[in-house]
């Protein structure tokens, strides 16, 4: 699995946001009139979208980023299968079906020969979809498997947040103690799966994900982090990986009271509080749809880097287990990482990369 | 009081999407969170977009309103009470 | 793969393994609350659901009658269902709650994700398994079968399959229950129960 592309509020590709987390930068700002009765909520806003045709002029950009980075070839290819993850796609297109616009972009832009699998699973999309993409290679029907994560900022969400009283009036400190909430925001992210190395770019392999329901509440997380510990238990039996043998996690951290602290009962749980972990969300805010992408490309940044970001936003623990939040950028070489999500209608699912040496 | 009673039933119903149950179907002392409608905790959150769209009455904490929402009964004494 | 059980809903009727049984009677504006009704079911929640999770769990209790669901491990049963219009109906009712009737409703913004009725299913049943919900163009039964063999070379034995659709147009259910052991032609039946 290697980089395809990443538009962020803080880069353009995955050079440059690495570059700007490096630095500390917060992609998350003030944004005036946003919320419902006119609140300026910190959002996570790509500046140089338009205000209108946002989706379709993000999608269009991050599929021009492939083909100018890999070329038409493995794309337009029959060997080759395009999965999407997003929750809501084009809003802008109700009352009429939101989704349409996301096919017609693709098959447009990348000339795709097979039909295009779109996965919309709330805030787990973008795990899911990378585990999708991998059952697909697997399956020995296709050669190369493109993963395209994608949600962009609306009235809609950001109302809908605020109305569940779910929106941070600062910008967001996942795992903090004085975390008051999510920060939406908007992004892209790509990633291409392939059975062999396809250029000189940095590799990970994917050794297995999974997925598992809390069985509990469709919008607030188990108390006992009961689906974020069977998925994860899955995941590693299915990479053959132990617990001990995980170097680092990349977790979801929303930076909502309940959520992150049913993130510290299980890793408790899965014998993982010792081992260093981040949450990208104060980078970017919560992308949702794009969260699961740009979080694993960063981490495949941190890898190829041996550099491990802090997580910002967070100084003070504030979960009942005292996980290893980074609170400082760190040089260490990892090797085997933790990808993990969860998310509305009970979903949690999670993944595991490793560097190829 | 009993006016005020019926109408908030009406409003229960109409504001939670509870497309299928009738006034008749809660009683005043009905308690609202537990088995009989199925609400939790995003019902709450309803409740206090109604208590601020039809009484004036607003509740700026979540967590202030677990008394008041008990039952039809509580919410009416809390609207005499604040309106 | 063994087909074990289907379910077809919509205001037409109810359609268990093709064979219609007698839960509402057709074209009434309230058919699912009557369908409720008539399966005695004591579970409120119900009544908050939205229309794909109305569908969805209605047939899955429908199925409930002819197989005993219980019996497949509670982390092995898969959840795979598709739509194309996601969940566009309550969609248009949550605009309409700031739109129109002055303030985002929170309980219709938790139902603006069509996996929500994947949640419904796991809570109902304690289901603990995989989930995933597809944006589709159509009901493709390849598609289906393609990614339920995903799932069964992963280690599950059972998926429980639907084709959940709400829009202006139309609304429609259509759940299968399919085992991993077996050599049956699945396609073909599928096909013909889901145009029924």
């Amino acid at each position: 699995m290697t980089y395809g592309s990443m538009i962020t509020p803080i880069g353009s590709n995955s050079v440059e946001n690495f570059s700007a987390m490096l630095r500390e930068e917060s992609g998350v700002d003030f944004v005036e009139n946003s919320g419902f009765n006119n609140e300026n909520w910190p959002l996570g806003k790509i500046k140089s979208l338009p205000n209108k045709n946002r989706y379709n002029t993000l999608l269009t950009e991050g599929c021009k980023q492939l083909t100018s980075k890999h070329g038409k070839e493995i794309f337009d290819s029959d060997e080759t299968i395009v999965i999407v993850s997003s929750t809501k796609a084009n809003l802008e297109d109700l009352p009429n079906d939101t989704f349409s616009s996301t096919r017609n972009i693709l098959t447009d832009e990348l000339g795709l020969k097979n039909k295009i699998v779109i996965i919309s699973n709330a805030c787990i999309s973008g795990v899911i979809a990378i585990n999708t993409a991998a059952d697909y290679l697997q399956s020995n029907r296709y050669k190369t498997a493109v993963v395209i994560g994608i949600d962009v900022l609306s009235d809609f969400v950001v109302y809908g947040f605020q109305s569940l009283f779910a929106l941070s009036n600062e910008p967001s400190k996942p795992f903090d103690k004085n975390r008051k909430g999510i920060c939406i925001g908007e992004a892209l992210g790509a990633v291409i799966l392939t059975k062999e190395k396809i250029n000189d770019d940095f590799h990970v392999e994917y050794l297995g994900g999974s997925s598992s329901n809390d069985a509990n509440h469709i919008s607030g997380p188990s108390r006992t982090g009961e689906g974020l510990f069977r998925s994860v238990n899955k995941s590693l039996e299915r990479a053959s990986v132990k617990s001990n043998d995980i170097d680092f996690i990349s977790a979801h951290g929303t930076g909502t009271n309940y959520n992150d602290e049913m993130e510290s009962i299980a890793f408790d749980r899965l014998g993982l509080i010792a081992t260093p972990l981040n949450s990208l969300k104060g980078y970017f805010g919560h992308t949702l749809g794009a969260a699961g992408l740009i979080e694993v490309i960063s981490t495949m940044k941190m890898m190829e880097n041996n550099t491990l970001l802090k997580s910002v936003g967070f100084e003070e623990t504030g979960t009942s287990r005292p996980i290893n939040v980074l609170k400082n950028n760190l040089n260490k070489e990892i090797t085997t990482v933790l990808k993990t999500a969860s998310g509305f209608g009970g979903g949690n699912a999670s993944l595991i990369l490793k560097k190829v040496q | 009081m009993s006016d005020l009673k019926q109408t908030l039933k009406e409003q229960i119903i109409e504001q939670l999407n509870l497309e299928d149950i009738t006034p008749a179907d809660i009683q005043d002392d009905t308690p609202l969170f537990g088995e009989a409608l199925g609400l939790d905790s995003i019902d709450a959150l309803e409740f206090i977009v109604l208590l601020e769209q039809n009484y004036g009455i607003k509740i700026a904490d979540p967590s202030e309103g677990r008394e008041i929402f008990q039952s039809v009964n509580s919410l009416a004494a809390y609207i005499e009470k604040n309106k | 793969m063994k087909l074990i059980g289907t379910c077809k809903i919509s205001k037409n009727g109810a359609f268990l393994n093709g064979k219609e049984v007698e839960l509402f009677s057709s074209d009434t504006e309230n058919w699912k609350k009557e369908c409720y009704t008539n399966l005695n079911l004591d579970y409120s929640k119900f009544h908050k659901m939205d229309s794909l999770a109305k569908m969805a769990f209605l047939s899955t209790e429908i199925i409930k009658k002819e197989v005993d669901l219980s019996k497949y491990d509670e982390n092995e049963l898969t959840l795979l269902f598709a739509n194309n219009s996601s969940s566009l109906t309550t969609d248009l009712k949550f605009i309409n709650s700031y739109e129109v009737k002055g303030s985002p409703s929170p309980s219709l913004f938790v139902y603006t994700l069509p996996n929500i009725l994947t949640g419904e299913l796991a809570i109902r049943n304690k289901w603990y398994g995989e989930n995933c919900f597809f944006i589709e163009e159509k009901f493709d039964v390849e598609f289906f079968l393609e990614q339920i063999n995903f799932y069964f070379s992963k280690g599950s034995n059972a998926c429980l399959c639907g084709w959940v659709e709400s829009n202006k147009k139309n609304e429609e259910c259509f759940l299968f229950l399919i085992e991993k052991n077996g050599k049956e032609n699945i396609k073909e039946q599928l096909t013909t129960l889901y145009k029924q």
